[in-house]
């Protein structure tokens, strides 16, 4: 007979109690686990799709909302805004490497929404270091063809030579890009002579990435932007914060109505084990009795309600991994998330496990106190005269 | 005349303030000689039981001084004091009070550990074994009859081997023959040499003892012996 083995007797003697309390402890926990899982995915996701964009600045037009500008990093469809006179304006910068231009749109294909993007064929090849899977790129900076994302390629069996509808207009698919991880792959390209035709926009496009020749230059660059044309200027770091920012304030937000569920939890281990000092009074003035300190009884509740944490904690964490994966594209699915159709990885580490088990016991212990408390200083006259 | 085992000087213990104020035991001096088997008779709420309890360290006196084996118990701090119950002294009780969810033998263990015996391994069995119920000793105490029961909590009190053995009204929930054997058992434990308190309501427990001591209004009215010695 042991510590361990006393607190262990004590915790399965009331099953149904036990059960429930440690359901509490596991939802409360698999919640906070989904989200923060959930939420580090995502921010990975957004991260990668801003590597992807391959650009140090993005010019937009004046007065764009802070979802537009996260649009150009989630490839949705984009007011055409900026004429292409200002392009030249801009290319004409000093400090600018390249610039090259953006019209993304929408078309119907089958009945599904798939992002048509209008490019500089040559310039994009240079910037995304696209490689073709199968097929051919462009060969001309206006050939009437499209090139296909991977995702694109897959979800509606297409390959080299069939047809794609862009508006209606018949198009052949001439090549399919090597799957990148981004939101590449989830879109169409034409050359933008072609798109700016087929959606009627004369010579406007939506926004314009840029690359400067020196990164220490690109403040004075995006200044100076600004003078030549009339446009407005992020910086893909500045893009990326604000992004961040807003997926982290849902993401706390979540993580916060978890915490409720957790602190909930520990309320329900503060109230299981009140009840169950109450009922084991009279055992308590036999242990003293028969030679238990008070710190022996002390630490016997702490270890048990250490139990219900360590237990929830990884019930929880199995629970919560297990839901991430499930719902997490569900959840995501929003709008600023959109586009990330290939449904953020949840994201799990060692640390995000070692750090749910700690919080989960730490707050369990923490629920123990008061009730271990209360046990400790039970006098063993008093605890005994309960019948 | 051998040494005084238990020492009690102006022992009184009062419950309560004011007008509320219960004199539980009043200035009670006595003290019993190691070896000695003493029964405690006496009205219910006449503070038999309170006297047990503050012998024991379960409990401290309001006033006066306590000694067990020359130690005075009433300055010791808690911690120490649960050393004395789990070592120097044993605790029967009248309803037994053995854990439910343990087996008889986990119900001696614990108090094996709880009086940090170092050597535990057989001794738990063995106590068993000696009080026929080696057969029992896997048995949870709702499977064991009421005399089974109180001898695994005998066996408890005796798992630290304390000189000291305290027993408010053992044999108060057996039925005569299980109460007869029980008798037996705490006679086998006199010759051993261990020092027996027992409050009891029977007159035939009490003859067994060696000395009886009646206690009215918290205070020892008569102290008598029964001849041997």
């Amino acid at each position: 007979m042991n510590l361990g083995k006393l607190v262990w007797r004590n915790l399965l003697r009331r099953r149904g109690r036990f059960i429930f309390t440690l359901a509490g402890v596991s939802v409360g926990m698999a919640a906070f686990v989904a989200l923060m899982t959930i939420g580090q995915g995502l921010t990975g996701e957004i991260r990668k799709q801003a590597q992807g964009l391959g650009a140090n600045l993005v010019v937009t037009p004046k007065g764009w909302c802070a979802y537009e500008q996260i649009s150009v990093l989630t490839g949705e469809q984009l007011p055409e805004a900026i004429p292409m006179s200002e392009l030249e304006k801009i290319r004409a910068v000093p400090g600018v490497k390249s610039a090259v231009p953006y019209l993304n749109e929408k078309t119907a294909f089958r009945n599904q929404p798939v992002p048509v993007i209008g490019i500089w064929p040559q310039e994009m090849r240079t910037l995304q270091k696209w490689t073709v899977e199968s097929g051919r790129y462009f060969n001309a900076p206006d050939e009437r063809a499209v090139v296909i994302g991977a995702a694109i390629a897959k979800q509606f069996q297409l390959k080299p030579g069939d047809e794609f509808t862009v508006r209606g207009k018949p198009l052949p698919v001439i090549g399919v890009l090597r799957e990148a991880g981004t939101k590449d792959d989830i879109a169409t390209f034409i050359p933008l002579p072609l798109a700016q035709q087929i959606y009627e926009v004369q010579d406007k496009v939506s926004f314009i990435a840029v690359q400067v020749t020196d990164l220490e230059q690109m403040e004075a660059v995006s200044l100076n932007i600004q003078e030549v044309a009339n446009v407005a200027v992020v910086s893909d770091k500045q893009l990326l914060a604000s992004i961040l920012s807003i997926v982290g304030t849902v993401g706390a937000a979540m993580q916060a109505v978890a915490a409720v569920g957790v602190l909930a939890a520990a309320f329900g281990i503060v109230n299981t084990l009140l009840t169950a000092v109450y009922e084991r009074q009279r055992e308590i003035g036999i242990l003293q009795a028969i030679g238990s300190t008070r710190r022996t009884l002390f630490l016997a509740f702490m270890l048990e309600s250490g139990l219900y944490g360590l237990l929830g904690g990884l019930l929880g964490t199995a629970l919560g991994v297990l839901g991430a994966y499930l719902f997490g594209p569900a959840l995501t699915d929003n709008a600023f998330t959109a586009s990330l159709r290939q449904s953020p990885t949840p994201a799990l580490d060692e640390v995000t496990i070692l750090f749910t088990l700690g919080f989960s016991v730490g707050l369990a212990l923490l629920a123990g106190l008061y009730p271990a408390y209360r046990a400790a200083k039970l006098s063993p006259v008093e605890a005994m005269r309960h019948v | 005349m051998s040494e005084a085992v238990i020492a009690l000087e102006s022992v009184s213990k009062t419950y309560g303030s004011g007008a509320a104020t219960t004199q539980a035991v009043s200035d009670v001096s006595m003290s019993v000689a190691r070896g000695t088997w003493v029964a405690i008779m006496g009205p219910s709420g006449h503070g038999k039981s309170t006297l047990l309890q503050l012998i024991g360290g379960l409990d401290r006196p309001s006033a006066g001084r306590i000694v067990l084996d020359g130690a005075e118990i009433g300055s010791l701090d808690a911690t120490k004091l649960a050393a004395v119950r789990g070592r120097k002294i044993g605790f029967v009780f009248q309803f037994f009070n053995l854990m439910p969810y343990l087996t008889a033998l986990e119900n001696v263990e614990i108090a094996l550990w709880l009086g940090g015996a170092a050597k535990r391994n057989g001794r738990a069995m063995e106590l068993l074994e000696h009080f026929g119920l080696g057969d029992k000793a896997h048995h949870l105490p709702g499977m064991l009859s009421g005399g089974q029961q109180q001898r695994v909590a005998i066996a408890r009190a005796l798992a630290n081997d304390p000189d000291i053995l305290l027993m408010d009204e053992p044999t108060g929930n057996l039925d005569s023959a299980a109460e007869a054997e029980l008798l037996t058992l705490l006679d086998g434990l006199h010759q051993a040499g261990k020092t027996l308190l027992m409050v009891t309501h029977n007159p035939a427990v009490a003859a067994r003892a060696e000395r009886v001591l009646q206690v009215k209004d918290g205070r020892i009215v008569a102290d008598t012996r029964n001849g041997t010695v």
